[in-house]
């Protein structure tokens, strides 16, 4: 509104200067994934593919189950989401509004958890769901991604929570709604944002994680797609390049649409609306 | 343990200002009832493990199944304190993650900042930014070392056609191969920083914003004055958290140059997984890991005091 | 309060941790069994074969159904480790025999040596068989390996009009080091007679090094193995820095890269010859430019002759296989000799059994194959691959120390202390 012409045009540039960094290694990405084999080998590689084809696509469906490992990704990503969201936002609320000795706890788990190395969890982990018969099923593989991406869930909404006035809950409080309408009611669609943040992230963890999905799942129509991309990868780290672009082009899409979609619910200003009100 | 954690819970509540003040014993109830879900899975699948993993550090496990695991006390931790090896790796360790960390803040703050302005094709922008989030890991790697490779690679062509020179090896370079990968490091972590700040931003409350421009403030005093308080809880939770995930990465470096040249990428994560899933030796490895976490507990508790501090104030 | 929920916790763990048994198995309700065969074929050659041998064999055994695992070898040994420390391995197991000896040695591989049927024992040389053999005992069928040789761009060759080695009469280090220096002449500037591509300097060092009668790893009197680095060990490891550092014959900017980094350079006319395994001639043929002519030669040869150490591929039951007899059949039905012929073809790799690699379509001079096959006599174990210990003096004393020689950092005298003393201290934690 009251920004100038020359500030406006300088924001552009800024905003051109980011995308080209964040970006370019994708555009060589997708670049990749539509050359032949021949020029993949070339000393001076262009951004244009010289011969474009979609041989390289048509190769990793062949060889390997993408699209079922796509829609077992899918599955556990979603799931992985929601049920975390669902799980971390009512320990949030409680762990931002009232100081103690568990929330203390939790955030030492926090960084324990994240800072212990987790090549030593994952063999105890193995076994636990071993005995729960959960290994070499996707509930197993989503339980797992829920509690892994709760430390980063808690964290940023116990930041979120904070940042709510707490004046609208106790108005609520004071007309008599019990902590859970309190919740339901008046906290959750101020952190709407961060909500969807938080859900975000535990989408795209889950959906690109490797670690797990490799060790957990065993039979070949349970396989994660991050999983399914190392097929591409043969010994001492050769790559079949261009399969594995176009596979790795494919994975990748899924996350950018669905954030395209819902980047307007990260920012929607919901709490201006409601603070006003 | 219900019940027994219950009757815990209220009496260690009585102290806490709003618990108290509040409601009485029904919400005791209802504040279990709100944090078991996420609980119960906690404790599971995380603390337990955890627990194990920290208890191997007191033991000599080894993979396979020939020598049984026995206890010996805080014997990996006197190894560790000569292993000047791992010393060597905690202070690239720690040089990677401030490196990373700040500018990865600084940058995803302007950007956050640039995606909540009103510009056109906003959305686009913003699909974009979050490309390194949501490549994995591994192709990361790969398309990375593609751009650095010297003779094919993207990088040293740019390089070549704007004139300037013939272009360096990267990551083999003993000298560029830290900033080669740190600045990797820094585009992977970007996008999540940007979201949750951007996320952050919702909070300032705009009125306040219109009131400051009319005063005629300028966009650094606006960004102070009132962005700035707004976004502090979340802008130190993502730094702090920031902090330790980039201590602790490793599959991108690993995928890059697997610690080489000569050491110089080496991370301490790197190096306590290849002492656990290489050389089969947990039990040392865990006590490295005990280590890191004792050592990040510090930098985070210094971190976290002024946090707490500015909690109490609310 | 605190104290009460840790020990709860605790207990739920352990109760959860020492509930774990060994998973039941045995055949379904119509007497079948299954066993999981996981696979690490890659090209996708390879991969048909293998689905389709496992699809003849469940054909003929309808009692014993054979369930087809895909693995990577860009995590193989991470995922094992985790499955047999679960309890969840698969039952014969794709993998290469410098992979083996842990596994071997913490009892997570079945001891082979009297399930293997005569047949395949006569067929794979014994010195095959050494790759495999951990104390006494095989844990492992070798099938598939690779020399590495010199992929050589035909054209500079023969315009700089060197003697074109063959396996019979290779190029000694010597002359292979004033070929480089030649080639790099008639090439001109920032061009290179020979392209180093030393991302895993070790191994590569380790393997070529047997021709100059490099050994390194020495088992002494007392049973136990130490690093001496002799004149012999030197000769390899010296080539290559003095082509780096003193001829500029070999380009340093490849040090660090993997095989296939080296290839656009390769190429483009950038470097005359690359050292490679066999199997990089499927990157090749497939990804060379029109017209573009290339040759496979031998590696240069010692006062050894041309050998050097290998680290086959190899196929292992896991010691938790309840159906290990089964498994070894499997193995025997996908090893005969003309499967193996179709499993190297898919891999651009030679085979191990003596009879496979007399297939004429082995011996052609197209692709080099005639080159590697005649290399087959001369290819040993790697090294110390069954040394306790290698792994870690590999990556933590070796590897940075080897790339700082090759990059100039160090001298001779620094790499020798630091393999040596370093190296020594790494062993000796491993053979108390």
């Amino acid at each position: 509104m009251g920004t100038s012409r020359p500030a406006r045009a300088g924001q552009y540039l800024a905003l051109l200067a980011y995308l080209v960094f964040l970006a370019f290694p994708f555009l060589w990405l997708v670049s990749t994934a539509f050359k032949a084999p021949r020029e993949l080998g070339d000393l001076h590689p262009t951004w244009i593919p010289k011969d474009p084809g979609l041989d390289n696509f048509r190769q990793a469906f062949d060889e390997q189950p993408l699209l079922q490992a796509a829609g077992n990704s899918l599955i556990a990503a979603c799931s992985a989401a929601l049920i975390a969201v669902a799980v971390a936002t009512p320990m949030a609320f409680v762990m931002a509004r009232h100081r103690s000795r568990l929330t203390t706890a939790a955030t030492g788990w926090v960084v324990v958890s994240q800072a212990f190395p987790f090549v030593l969890v994952i063999i105890p982990l193995f076994l636990i769901l071993k005995n729960l018969h959960l290994i070499n099923s996707l509930p197993g593989l989503i339980m797992v991604y829920v509690v892994w991406s709760l430390p980063f869930a808690l964290w940023m909404l116990v930041g979120y929570v904070r940042a709510v006035p707490p004046e609208l809950e106790e108005a609520a409080a004071v007309d008599g709604a019990s902590r859970l309408r309190t919740l339901v009611s008046v906290t959750a669609p101020l952190l709407a944002p961060g909500l969807v943040a938080t859900a975000l992230f535990a989408f795209i963890t889950a959906w690109n994680e490797f670690f797990f999905a490799l060790v957990l799942l065993k039979s070949p129509e349970k396989q994660t797609l991050p999983v399914i991309l190392t097929h591409f990868i043969g010994a001492e780290g050769v790559a079949d390049l261009g399969p594995l672009a176009a596979a790795a082009f494919l994975a990748t899409l899924p996350s950018l649409v669905i954030f395209a979609i819902i980047q307007k619910r990260i920012t929607g200003g919901m709490l201006a609306g409601a603070v006003k009100s | 343990m219900n019940s027994a954690t219950k009757k815990g819970d209220t009496g260690r509540r009585g102290p806490s200002r709003r618990g108290s003040a509040t409601t009485g014993g029904a919400t005791d109830f209802g504040t279990w009832f709100l944090v078991l879900p996420a609980l119960i899975p906690i404790l599971v699948l995380s603390v337990g493990p955890l627990l194990y993993g920290i208890a191997l550090a007191f033991t000599d496990s080894q993979s396979g199944r020939t020598a049984p695991t026995q206890w010996i006390g805080t014997l990996n931790f006197s190894d560790l304190l000569h292993d000047t090896l791992f010393w060597d790796s905690f202070r690239i360790g720690l040089l990677w993650a401030v490196g990373v960390t700040i500018p990865q803040f600084l940058l995803a703050m302007g950007l956050a900042l640039l995606l909540n302005q009103n510009l056109r094709f906003r959305w686009l922008a913003r699909a974009l930014a979050i490309v390194p989030w949501a490549m994995p890991e591994v192709v990361v790697g790969i398309m990375w070392r593609l751009v650095y490779n010297p003779d094919a690679g993207i990088l040293n062509e740019t390089l070549r056609t704007l004139g300037f020179g013939e272009g360096r090896d990267w990551l083999t370079g003993l000298a560029t191969a830290l900033p080669a990968v740190i600045l990797v490091g820094i585009w992977a972590g970007m996008p999540q920083t940007t979201v949750a700040l951007l996320a952050g931003l919702q909070n300032t409350p705009h009125e306040l914003h219109e009131a400051a421009a009319l005063d005629g403030a300028g966009a650094w005093r606006r960004f102070r004055a009132v962005t700035w308080p707004a976004l502090k809880p979340i802008a130190l939770s993502i730094t702090a958290l920031n902090l330790i995930w980039n201590f602790n990465s490793f599959a991108l470096v690993y995928v890059l140059t697997s610690g080489g040249p000569g050491g110089r990428t080496r991370l301490p994560m790197l190096f306590a997984y290849e002492q656990a899933f290489r050389y089969g030796q947990f039990g040392y490895a865990a006590a490295m890991g005990c280590v890191m976490v004792a050592v990040i507990s510090v930098l985070l508790a210094v971190f976290l005091a002024g946090r707490l501090k500015g909690g109490a104030d609310e | 309060m605190r104290v009460r929920r840790l020990p709860a916790a605790l207990a739920a763990t352990a109760l959860l941790l020492t509930g774990c048994s060994a998973a039941e198995r045995g055949p379904d309700e119509h007497g079948v069994i299954t066993l999981r065969f996981q696979s690490l074929a890659w090209q996708k050659e390879s991969v048909d074969i293998n689905k389709r041998l496992v699809a003849e064999w469940n054909e003929a055994h309808p009692k014993v159904r054979i369930e087809y695992v895909q693995g990577s070898w860009d995590n193989v040994h991470d995922q094992l480790l985790t499955s047999f420390e679960g309890g969840e391995a698969p039952d014969i197991i794709h993998d290469a025999s410098d992979d083996l000896a842990d596994f071997s040695y913490g009892g997570d591989l079945a001891d082979l040596t009297d399930l293997l049927p005569a047949r395949l024992r006569a067929d794979i040389p014994q010195r095959s068989w050494s790759t495999a053999t951990f104390g006494n005992r095989i844990y492992g069928v070798p099938f598939l390996q690779e020399p590495r040789v010199l992929i050589a761009n035909a054209r500079l060759l023969k315009a700089s009009g060197v003697r074109i080695p063959t396996p019979g009469a290779p190029w000694s280090w010597e002359e292979f080091r004033q070929v480089a220096k030649k080639l790099t002449e008639d090439m001109g500037a920032n061009r290179y007679g020979v392209a180093w591509p030393l991302k895993e300097p070790v191994s590569a060092t380790l393997n070529l090094g047997l021709s100059a009668g490099g050994e390194l790893f020495r088992k002494d009197d007392d049973g136990k193995f130490r690093i001496r680095f002799t004149e012999d060990d030197a000769v390899v490891p010296g080539t290559v820095h003095n082509q780096v550092n003193t001829d500029g014959s070999a380009s340093s900017a490849t040090l660090g890269m993997g095989g296939s980094d080296t290839l656009p350079g390769f190429f483009g006319g950038k470097y005359a010859m690359v050292p490679l395994g066999f199997s990089y001639r499927q990157q090749i043929n497939e990804q060379a430019p029109k017209g573009f002519e290339w040759t496979v030669l031998p590696a240069p040869a010692g006062k050894d002759g041309p050998a050097q150490g290998v680290s086959p591929q190899t196929l292992s039951v896991a010691e938790d296989s309840p159906y290990k007899k089964e498994a070894v059949e499997f193995i025997d039905f996908f090893l005969q000799p003309r499967n193996i012929v179709r499993l190297a073809k898919g891999d651009w790799m030679l085979p191990t059994g003596t009879e496979a690699l007399k297939d004429p379509s082995l011996r052609t001079a197209k692709d080099g194959w005639a080159t590697g096959t005649a290399l087959a006599a001369h290819l040993r174990p790697a090294p110390a691959q069954a040394v306790r210990g290698y792994p870690e003096w590999k990556d933590k004393v070796a590897t940075p120390a080897y790339q700082e020689y090759y990059s100039g950092a160090i001298g001779e005298a620094e790499l020798r202390q630091r393999l040596e003393e370093d190296g020594n201290l790494v062993l000796a934690r491993y053979q108390r």
